[in-house]
């Protein structure tokens, strides 16, 4: 911790969120019309002076109210457009950053939830779960038939990269389990099919098709991030943080945004 | 060239595309979409921050607007009580002249100025003494004579040193500085003082909550405080703080310096590129030392060696040879964070052999004004906003650059009605805004055109001798035309409730031949020069005051070397000076002009009899009015002697108006009968006071005229 309450996450939040502000912004100069950009901004600045200039005619009030939703609709497209070409290399991107900064891992000693969802509810009476060495089930198994879901508690004994398996109709299904401290990479569920949630969410293979289960999660805490006296969740902290460099370097490099 | 269009070009396939995108986010959200980023963090936040901002001041105008009015009612300002019009327009066409409107009227080529006469108004306005702009229009806005708002010509003398100054603005530096070394670290902005007095009317009619949008007229800089906006116009210096200098960045060598308005800047080869500098105001940290600050450019030319790509500063532009850029912004950097903005645009000359380009004078940047050009300041900046940067400097058109022959013909029209598109954007703006209250706007479009090319209007001008008459270009007649065409557009904006009037200040008339009256004055014995000189210098330069009883500089106005008020004056108010001014106005009434043997001047008014009011001191002792076709010569107007008394004006500069105010009187159109049948500019403000039902200010010089009611020629 430093004198600001900096930590090493939050050292790569801000190196992260530098480095996207200024990719961010030259991309944006290179994939927008910027002088189309700076006229609609002119037009909704004019349009607001217009609001104090003239402010005792109402019709004309009015009128330039109008004119800025119809500026502020122009300048969005505009916006819009350049970001349409970056938006998906930047998911991405950031989706495996948050496999890191995300969540905490496990710690030893603290017990956690592992949750199977099912497709049939009489699957529910089959589902059991494998524990390896170091993992301990604190509780039996507690049925959600709402969910179609089965919870079990479990409690890290020792740090370790686990894999727990789910038991079901005579299959099993694994799971990685992470425990330990630091950034490792962490994967809160594995999914059956679902190509795009499992893009955003899973970091393991897809379970087996043509099998009950459907989905298996490990609930590892959620990670916030000291940062200038606040815990912050990482992307709300990115978000700020790419937004402050963007206007800086905009300024610099001298871009319309 | 002008202002790009945003909304008429949209491209359906990329709408198509965003629109099926932004289908996709809200309707299959993904909390992925939340990581948007910065792109999407600023187009959000910049447009939702001007939505909110915009809506609480909407919801802030609409309620606050009720107590408003109850407060002006309160305070017995009950605006439109007693008015007869909802609405005046005022249109200024500085120059128009009615004798050539007549002419042109009766050609066919002014269908809409026709039908105002015919179911209108249309009379000769009489001008004021002298007929020059800021006169004229001072009197114009404030219904006075210029012995009460002091306004006599472009220039004033200075008595201690005879000296000329701008008469309409005095501009200083900061009140405060301190030094530190060899530099003055200013604190605070530059001082600027108007020095035109009387109040215009548009401040009567503001107190009386009618609001008001007054665009470029003249002598309104600095812009005065009122309740309503103002654009200033005429008097507003460029960044160097003159009326207009223009660059002429060359790789010619010359060591010509321009008569006056314009530098000569040496262009550097470098390799394929060259590079030259826009001369810009002096370093504000070293004030007194003449150091200018200035800002670089780099011309570098394409393979053709037809158009070239300029870099000024971080801006790349490429213009073809004969050819405008938009305006350009450029930023003089004075060190320790002190910058000062303008705009300028570029004419590309020439590239080969030589590398010649003109840039226009620095006006101040509208957008980002470092002095005070509108009011409120916003004005200004909306407009610029709004329609993009804009000419600000006074005399906005460049005279000069085309006097010497830095400009063409073509470059020059181009310019002037580049600067005319402009106005009649913010005139149209102003219509949409005000459509309860005054109008005004002043357009010098027709000034400067008839100034410089009245020459093809003349049989044998001998300016353009080397043209035959019959291919002489029809400028002014194009000039006129379009004007119409304007008020055609207006006249389609105006309802029956709103008064139209076309206002001109003065009329025109040739400037075929030059006057020297400071050389009449030599020759005649009432100027003395120092011993063993023949001619002066500008300025009075070898004048041996002590023996001077009368000198002229200016463009009117005479004076005499009055004991006690110039610094080496040697007559005696009253009996003396009165004496004098008899026997000067016996000599110089009926001048004639030998070589063509027509009177050159015809009339010599003492100021005495012509003005009144508390600034009638500052005045010249006496107005010379010059015949048609003589102006002051360009020598005399700056205070030179030479042996010449007239001599041919064989400049572009070939129209004018600064002659016998009998001979060019302005015109008056309106939309309304008017019943006076010769009614004066001095009129205008107590008629339009009276029309919108206020009480005449006792001091006004005009009286309002008797205005029909009900519109008589509708849209």
């Amino acid at each position: 911790m430093g004198s600001l309450g900096v930590n090493l996450p939050a050292l790569i939040v801000v190196g992260i969120s530098l480095v996207i502000g200024l990719l961010m912004v030259v991309l944006f100069r290179y994939t927008s019309d910027q002088d189309a950009i700076r006229i609609a901004k002119d037009h909704l600045k004019a349009h607001l002076l217009a609001l104090r200039l003239f402010q005792d005619q109402i019709p004309v009030v009015i009128r330039s109210y109008g004119r800025i939703v119809l500026a502020t609709g122009r300048y969005l497209r505009l916006a819009f457009m350049p970001l349409l070409v970056v938006i998906v290399p930047l998911t991405f991107l950031i989706v495996q950053i948050d496999r890191y900064l995300g969540s905490f891992p496990i710690k030893a000693g603290e017990s956690f939830l592992v949750s199977a969802r099912v497709t049939d509810a009489a699957a529910f009476n089959d589902a059991s779960l494998q524990l390896p060495d170091g993992l301990v089930a604190t509780a039996p198994a507690v049925h959600v038939p709402a969910e179609n879901e089965v919870v079990w508690r479990v409690m890290a004994a020792r740090e370790g990269d686990y894999v727990v398996n789910v038991q079901a109709s005579a299959q099993s299904f694994a799971k990685r389990v992470v425990v330990g401290s630091g950034l490792p990479r962490l994967s809160p569920e594995r999914l059956r099919g679902k190509f795009w949630e499992r893009l955003f969410y899973s970091a393991e293979p897809a379970l087996p098709e043509n099998n009950l289960v459907e989905a298996i999660e490990v609930q590892y805490p959620a990670r916030d991030i000291a940062f200038a006296s606040f815990q912050w969740n990482w992307i709300w902290l990115f978000f700020l943080l790419s937004l402050a460099a963007g206007f800086l370097f905009k300024s610099i490099l001298g871009i319309e945004i | 060239m002008k202002r790009r269009r945003v909304t008429t070009s949209v491209d359906r396939k990329r709408l198509a595309l965003f629109l099926a995108v932004l289908g996709i986010i809200f309707f299959f959200p993904l909390p992925s979409h939340a990581y948007a980023g910065p792109g999407a963090g600023f187009a959000v936040l910049s447009s939702f921050w001007t939505l909110f901002v915009a809506l609480l001041y909407s919801i802030y105008a609409f309620f606050v607007w009720p107590f408003r009015q109850l407060f002006r009612v309160l305070r017995k300002r009950k605006a439109y009580g007693n008015a007869q019009i909802k609405r005046g327009v005022i249109l200024g066409f500085d120059g128009m002249d009615p004798e050539l409107t007549e002419r042109f009227i009766a050609e066919g080529r002014l269908p809409n100025l026709a039908k105002l006469r015919d179911h209108g108004t249309f009379r000769k306005l009489r001008t004021t003494y002298p007929a020059i702009s800021p006169v004229a229009w001072s009197t114009f806005m404030t219904g006075v004579n210029p012995g009460k708002h002091n306004i006599y010509d472009f220039l004033a003398r200075d008595l201690s040193n005879y000296l000329p100054y701008l008469s309409s603005a005095e501009i200083k530096g900061p009140k405060r500085s301190f030094k530190i070394g060899k530099y003055t670290v200013p604190l605070g902005g530059p001082r600027i003082k108007g020095m035109r007095r009387g109040t215009p009317f548009w401040h009567w009619l503001g107190e009386a909550g009618i609001f008001c949008s007054v665009i470029r007229v003249p002598v309104t800089f600095p812009p005065e405080k009122f309740p309503g906006v103002l654009l200033s116009g005429m008097c507003v210096p460029d960044l160097k703080g003159s009326q207009g200098t223009f660059c002429l960045c060359t790789t010619r060598a010359s060591g010509d310096k321009f008569r006056e308005g314009g530098v000569r800047v040496p262009v550097e080869r470098n390799g394929s590129a060259s590079h030259s500098y826009v001369p810009g105001p002096e370093d504000p940290l070293l004030p007194g030392s003449g150091d200018e600050l200035r800002a670089s450019f780099e011309i570098r030319p394409d393979k053709t060696g037809t158009q070239a790509r300029f870099t000024v500063e971080s801006q790349n532009f490429t213009l073809k040879v004969g050819e405008y850029s938009e305006w350009i912004p450029v930023k003089f950097k004075a060190g320790a964070g002190f910058n000062a903005h303008g705009i300028c645009r570029f004419y590309l000359k020439e590239l080969s052999p030589e590398v010649e380009v003109y840039v226009t004078p620095v006006n101040i940047d509208p957008g980002r004004p470092d002095l005070p050009i509108s009011h409120p300041v916003t004005y200004s900046i909306y407009l610029a906003k709004l329609f993009g940067p804009y000419a600000t400097l006074g005399l906005a058109e460049d005279t000069w650059a085309l006097n010497e022959h830095v400009l063409d013909d073509d470059a020059f029209l181009a310019q002037c009605y580049a600067n005319h598109d402009d106005r009649e954007r913010m005139l149209f703006d102003a219509l949409e805004k005000t459509q309860q209250g005054l109008c005004a706007c002043v357009f010098d479009t027709t000034d400067r055109v008839q100034h410089m090319f009245w020459r093809y209007l003349d049989e044998d001008h001998p300016a353009a001798r080397d043209v035959p008459h019959a291919q002489h270009p029809q400028v002014i007649q194009a000039l006129y035309a379009r004007m119409d065409e304007l008020v055609g557009r207006v006249m389609k904006q105006i309802d029956d409730k709103t008064l139209l009037m076309v206002v001109s200040d003065h009329g025109f008339k040739s400037f075929a031949r030059c006057v020297n009256l400071n050389a009449w004055l030599h020759q005649n014995g009432y100027l003395a020069l120092k011993a063993g000189k023949t001619e002066s210098g500008d300025w009075f330069e070898d004048v041996d005051w002590a023996r001077t009883r009368a000198y002229t500089m200016g463009l009117n106005g005479l004076y005499l070397n009055i004991k006690g008020r110039e610094r080496e004056g040697i007559i005696e108010a009253g009996a003396d000076a009165d004496a004098l001014k008899n026997e000067l106005r016996h000599k110089l009434d009926g001048l004639v002009d030998s070589a063509s043997g027509r009177i050159g001047i015809t009339g010599v008014f003492d100021c005495d009899a012509v003005y009144a009011g508390p600034y009638v001191d500052n005045a010249p002792d006496l107005i010379v009015g010059y015949g048609d076709g003589f102006r002051a010569s360009w020598d005399s107007v700056m205070g030179k002697v030479t042996s010449l008394i007239f001599e041919d004006n064989l400049k572009a500069w070939s129209g004018d108006h600064c002659i016998d105010p009998r001979l060019v009187p302005g015109v008056l159109f309106c939309n309304r009968k008017i019943a006076e049948e010769k009614p004066g500019i001095v009129d205008v403000a107590p008629t339009i006071l009276k029309l919108f039902g206020l009480a005449l200010p006792g001091h006004l010089d005009g009286k309002p005229w008797t205005v029909a009611q009900g519109t008589i020629v509708g849209p």
